[in-house]
């Protein structure tokens, strides 16, 4: 252990020298103020339209009534439009506004929508090239001929990945709140948020519904994200060990991700993709109590399998780098 | 930042990274505690509903709030400019109340709704209250579903097999019994507005076998007006007489719905009776 700390360090200041988060921040800095931007015209409009958030919602909920009596849409569609109704209905009978116009509702919805690609991306630009950038650049000789154990080299490019990962979800939420709240306000911290709806066939099980503070609710939904970027990340660590080149690592996870996104989103009658990494990302859903992509799904199974994909992309970085053989 | 050493730096991305990672492990473990553990706690909201509106007559009140609920007459279904005659009616009375700010405040109405569902959605439901509280003018339409669906068998947008005429007149007291409720629960939830109720239309008068169904429409709206005449703010418009000679022009393909036209006739009877 005593060797691995200043590996820890070595590895961490390299990224930073690299100059990736950077990236991500200045990325952070250019898209929450066009999506706050965004934000801010729908709710001009909704202001025009209702008085009042509780006649939004109702007319929210009346639309989605209409569509439901109509003979034209698909049932999978009409199931989570049921769902949602449920949900809103919830909403609207504890009176409580799920649409809150403040900082913080903006920063949990924005986060919630970013998990299935957003995040990947981000992670995947510090990931993709830990290992494959120092073939590329010839630097991996260097790296392991100093007398250290190969694992624990890997071991220290794993702990510092896992740190830019923690800095990227929460430098994310806290830019977030900062640019959003200077145009709805920085207040939303106590609203409550209804979480623990049980989804069954087409109707939701609202026993064990329950209100949490916003601010609780927005932590257990960055803990949710961190741990799906964190099975990209994995997942991004073994493509880079495996292949040479930093670009064939970055498109090759992000081929698998989009794939995932498209698969959520019409799999509803190939069953067998639930056991597809990609398609369990979305792991806020259940918190949120949107139906998943797949009927069966739950928070359990997806954890399962997202642990199962990180632990054999692990065996499978480790086994392979201590092995392989350095040539160029 | 080019002052700090690489020492401090990995000092101060170390801590910061290891404390949001201890965070986020935290809100990981609380959110698979709390979800595959829930502990039910009810929670029960404050009702905060809006103050009545003050009564009386439309032209003295400071702004016109109008909410329409009903079935797909309300909807607008049948306009291909998706206007109905809510949105046209909102628009007429822009125009005679000019120093009044008139506003669609919601329209509830859903295709396809019966007065069953509809009296049932007044007991319970908490969105229609709230936007009934806050309107000084309710219009709504309902009861064609009741009648033509148990008629023929079929909702009547699809409607292809036989009307059975003799199944209308039977339905007839139920109907009316349902609307008798619905008038009764829209005078609690607000007694101050102003309420228009749309009659019913024979939609199939030129068609020689089910003209006869206009008596029993007929017979609906004479007891329909006898129900609302027991509320002072309650009134009834007559389309009836629309929707006989002037069928091609006022319906829409679907032969059952009124077209943009027809629905402009309707707004425009409605404000006609108001003062």
């Amino acid at each position: 252990m005593d060797r691995l700390l200043p590996l820890i360090q070595n590895e961490t200041l390299k990224i930073w020298k690299k100059k990736r988060f950077f990236v991500i921040v200045l990325v952070l800095l250019i898209l929450i103020p066009v999506f706050t931007y965004a934000q801010l015209r729908i709710a001009e409009t909704n202001k025009k339209n209702f008085k009042d958030w509780h006649n939004q919602l109702v007319q929210q909920i009346n639309e989605y009534q209409n569509m439901l009596s109509s003979d034209r849409i698909p049932d999978e569609w009409k199931r989570s439009r049921r769902i949602a109704v449920q949900q809103l209905q919830y909403y609207l009978d504890h009176d409580v506004n799920p649409n809150s116009p403040d900082g913080v509702t903006f920063t949990r919805s924005f986060m919630s929508n970013a998990v299935t690609l957003f995040f990947p991306l981000l992670v995947l630009a510090i990931a993709s090239d830990l290992v494959s950038g120092e073939r590329t650049s010839g630097t991996i000789k260097m790296l392991l001929t100093r007398p250290v154990r190969r694992w624990k080299i890997l071991l220290s490019k794993l702990v510092a990945l896992t740190f830019y990962v923690s800095l990227t979800v929460v430098v994310s939420g806290v830019l977030c709140y900062l640019i959003s709240g200077a145009v709805f306000g920085y207040n939303g911290w106590e609203i409550p948020v209804f979480t623990g709806f049980v989804i069954q066939g087409s109707s939701i099980e609202s026993s064990f519904v329950h209100a949490v503070p916003q601010w609780l609710y927005m932590l257990m939904e960055a803990g949710l994200i961190w741990v799906s970027s964190m099975t990209v990340a994995i997942l991004a660590l073994m493509v880079s060990v495996l292949v040479r080149s930093t670009s064939a690592s970055i498109v090759t996870m992000m081929a698998a991700v989009i794939s995932g996104t498209i698969l959520s989103s019409m799999s509803s009658s190939w069953h067998s993709a639930k056991f597809i990494f990609s398609v369990n990302l979305q792991l806020t859903d259940y918190l949120a109590g949107s139906p998943p992509p797949i009927t069966g799904m739950t928070l359990g199974f997806s954890l399962l399998i997202l642990a199962f994909w990180a632990a054999v992309s692990l065996a499978v970085s480790f086994s392979v780098f201590t092995k392989q053989d350095i040539m160029n | 930042m080019r002052t700090l050493s690489s020492a401090n730096l990995w000092k101060f991305i170390g801590i910061a990274a290891v404390l949001c990672t201890v965070m986020l492990l935290a809100g990981f473990g609380y959110a698979v505690k709390d979800m595959l553990y829930p502990k039910s706690e009810a929670y029960s909201g404050s009702e905060d509903l809006p103050a009545l509106p003050a009564g009386g007559n439309l032209s003295e009140s400071k702004e016109i709030n109008v909410t329409a609920i009903g079935d797909s007459l309300t909807k607008g279904t049948g306009d291909s400019s998706g206007e109905g005659y809510v949105k046209q009616l909102v628009a007429l009375l822009k125009t005679k109340y000019p120093d009044t700010a008139v506003r669609l405040n919601n329209n509830l109405a859903v295709n396809g709704m019966k007065a069953d569902q509809l009296a049932k959605l007044l007991d319970t439901d908490k969105g229609y209250r709230f936007a009934l509280r806050q309107a000084n003018l309710i219009v709504f339409t309902i009861g064609g579903n009741d009648l033509f669906q148990i008629a023929a068998g079929a909702s009547p947008s699809r409607m292809t097999g036989e009307l059975k005429l003799d199944k209308l007149q039977a339905e007839l007291p139920q109907g009316l019994d349902r609307l008798d409720a619905i008038t009764k629960r829209l005078n609690a939830i607000n007694p101050n507005a102003h309420v228009v109720y749309v009659g019913l239309y024979n939609p199939f008068y030129d068609i020689g076998d089910y003209r006869e169904g206009s008596l029993q429409i007929q017979k609906w709206n004479e007891r329909a007006y006898a129900l609302l005449h027991r509320y002072p703010n309650m009134s009834m418009v007559p389309t009836f007489d629309l929707f006989e000679n002037t069928i091609s022009r006022y319906l829409s393909s679907d032969h059952f719905h009124p077209n943009h036209n027809g629905y402009a006739q309707i707004a425009a009877r409605i404000v006609q009776s108001l003062e």
